[in-house]
């Protein structure tokens, strides 16, 4: 990202000396640009603040791990209390300088575990070892949300994430998911506590980019979808649909500004469509389905999320391709297709499991066919990088895991290279005629 | 109205906070302070370990397998349970002389009203079902030796407090 801001810099200023625009002009325009990327409100000061914060936070939590045997132990809680209520008025009272209010804001933010750590050293606590992080972000999420600065609700939203992980897939937490022995259920309110802390680290994620908290509740969804829980499937063909359509919802409801591009989701959704031309070497369900068959509430979960994901293609903007009507369609067959491959293996066997492998690789080369046309249409240079990487990759790996031979290999990396050459010669021509048509 | 940075509200969560962990404090002192017996357990420290709290011992005990009266039948399921803690004759010496070590006699889901019944909650680990009573960690200053203790050469000294919650107040050398 800093390259495409050097790179623009020194595009303007070239601009400006050869005389296209005035220098202020190329001032201004560096500067609106340069003013809007993410993060812009921080200065390096207030990345460096929170950096200190943190160091001394960290720092504070070690000495008092040390364990001052010495100090007696209503001592240690009263210098406790006091420290705690002195760093959170001074982040309130330096509020408006930020050099200080954003160490101070850190330090806040730690002192909770280090009251859970210090009250278990002296009281000699032990159990449940997620209840003292859901405590933590308890404790935490208030001032992260009523702070005007986003870093103490970044942490407090990744530390959700890590207790929901860390805790719906443990063997002993008031968040376990997973079965503690073969038929042992976990009580529904493990699920209710498990949501809600899905919930909560998604609405304390500052800001409106939710592509990221999306990401993490789908992923975690999937995880327990695989995991021995409640809603584990096992066939093949309901873990590709559902792994499929979380993938097409991410894409979907993602919400990025107009000017970004779907970025990890998009990354993602490729990777499973990729992971899906290994099915060329599927040889029946018997590895996945030995710790069980599908629950009921897995299979209709799997349903759910597909009748959800298709609902969203159909009415949602795609964002599998560069916004605009024109790609529309080919971006809405191309992730319908994506899930609907996934019915082939309902009857699986290792032919209609080649369908399957086979549906992908076409995917995949169609998405990269289609990012190089609309890249060249739109000069969007990396779309077009990202198409060819695509068929690329695709196609450096089916050489390797199809034709296993090298005199074949050989050959089939010859026929490619001629035809990535007629294709680069194609691009260019239509970039030049691009650059006519607009000169006319 | 703006809630992004005001004052009033960011102080009242802050003295929220600063009242949760001195009620907490207040509370844990309360529970604790009884005329209970104290008494001593037979550990099996597992190793010590580093976290938010510090070097800890980790402690298995042998009444973590409850046998006695009841025990066996009751284990099975999972969940809360209580256990009857009695002195049945074991001794170990320690520098303050010989000790009584008190054992697991029978368990229950529904204790009477008397004294010695100590809340446990049955978990499955490794391979089985576990009784953990809330002291299976005593944390120690880094240079304190006892973190190096071997199964069988400490015990520990507690104590059943007013919610017949077992309480670990020291980890005492075996002579």
């Amino acid at each position: 990202m800093a390259s495409y801001y050097k790179k623009l810099r020194a595009d303007l200023e070239a601009s400006a000396g050869a005389g296209i625009i005035t220098p202020e002009q190329a001032a201004a325009v560096y500067d609106r640009v340069y003013g809007a990327r993410p993060f812009a409100a921080f200065r390096a000061a207030h990345w460096i603040g929170a950096a200190a914060g943190l160091f001394v936070a960290l720092g504070v939590i070690l000495i008092v791990a040390s364990n001052w045997d010495k100090i007696d132990a209503p001592t240690k809680m009263f210098a406790f209390l006091l420290l705690f209520a002195g760093a959170g008025e001074a982040a309130v009272r330096l509020d408006g300088k930020p050099a200080a209010a954003v160490p101070l804001e850190m330090v806040w933010f730690f002192m909770p575990i280090l009251g859970i750590g210090l009250y278990a050293q002296i009281f000699n606590l032990s159990g449940d070892p997620v209840k003292p992080y859901l405590v933590w972000a308890a404790l935490a999420a208030p001032a992260a949300l009523l702070s005007r600065r986003p870093f103490s609700a970044y942490l407090c939203s990744a530390l959700l994430f890590f207790t929901l992980y860390s805790g719906t897939l443990s063997s002993n937490s008031i968040l376990t998911l997973t079965a503690a022995r073969l038929a042992d259920e976990q009580p529904l309110w493990h699920w209710a506590l498990a949501l809600a802390v899905l919930a909560g680290g998604t609405a304390v994620f500052p800001g409106r980019k939710l592509s990221l908290p999306l990401g993490a509740s789908v992923v975690w969804l999937f995880v327990m979808l695989l995991a021995d829980t409640a809603i584990k499937i096992r066939s093949s063909a309901l873990i590709l649909l559902s792994g499929m359509s979380l993938a097409a919802l991410w894409l979907t409801w993602g919400s990025e500004p107009e000017d970004d591009k779907a970025g990890l989701a998009l990354k993602t959704w490729l990777g499973a469509v990729y992971l899906t031309t290994f099915f060329w070497h599927y040889k029946g369900d018997e590895y996945v389905n030995r710790s069980g068959a599908d629950t009921a509430a897995g299979g209709a979960l799997a349903w759910l999320l597909f009748a959800g994901a298709l609902l969203s293609v159909v009415f949602r903007p795609q964002r599998l391709l560069p916004a605009g009507a024109r790609d529309e369609l080919a971006g809405k067959v191309l992730l319908t297709a994506s899930m609907l491959c996934s019915f082939l293996l309902f009857d699986a066997n290792e032919a209609t499991a080649k369908a399957v492998a086979v549906t992908a690789n076409l995917l995949l080369a169609a998405f990269g066919t289609v990012s190089i046309m609309s890249g060249t249409r739109d000069s969007d240079e990396k779309q077009i990088n990202l198409g060819v990487a695509v068929l690329t990759i695709l196609a450096v790996t089916r050489f390797i895991d199809i034709f296993g031979s090298m005199l074949r290999s050989g050959m089939a990396f010859i026929v490619t290279g001629l035809a990535f050459g007629a294709l680069a010669y194609f691009v260019n021509k239509g970039r030049k005629a691009l650059i006519e048509s607009v000169k006319k | 109205m703006n809630w992004k940075g005001n004052p009033n509200y960011l102080r009242l969560v802050l003295g929220t906070q600063v009242l949760f962990f001195a009620a907490w404090g207040g509370w844990l002192f309360a529970s604790r302070n009884t005329d209970s017996p104290e008494f001593y357990l037979a550990t099996e420290p597992v190793d010590p370990r580093d976290l938010f709290s510090g070097t800890y011992v980790a402690l298995n005990y042998e009444i973590s397998s409850p046998r006695g009266g009841d025990c066996p039948r009751r284990t099975r399921d999972l969940g809360r349970l209580f256990v009857k803690l009695e002195d049945k004759g074991k001794k170990a010496v320690t520098a303050a002389g010989e000790v009584p070590v008190y054992e697991a006699v029978d368990c229950h889901a529904n204790p009477p009203q008397e004294p010695g019944w100590a809340k446990a909650e049955m978990i499955y680990r490794f391979g089985g079902p576990v009784a953990m009573y809330g002291i299976e960690r005593f944390y120690l200053n880094e240079n304190d030796p006892r973190k190096d203790a071997r199964s069988g050469s400490v015990l520990a000294k507690v104590k059943i407090d007013r919610n017949r919650s077992l309480v670990l107040l020291d980890l005492v050398e075996k002579i």
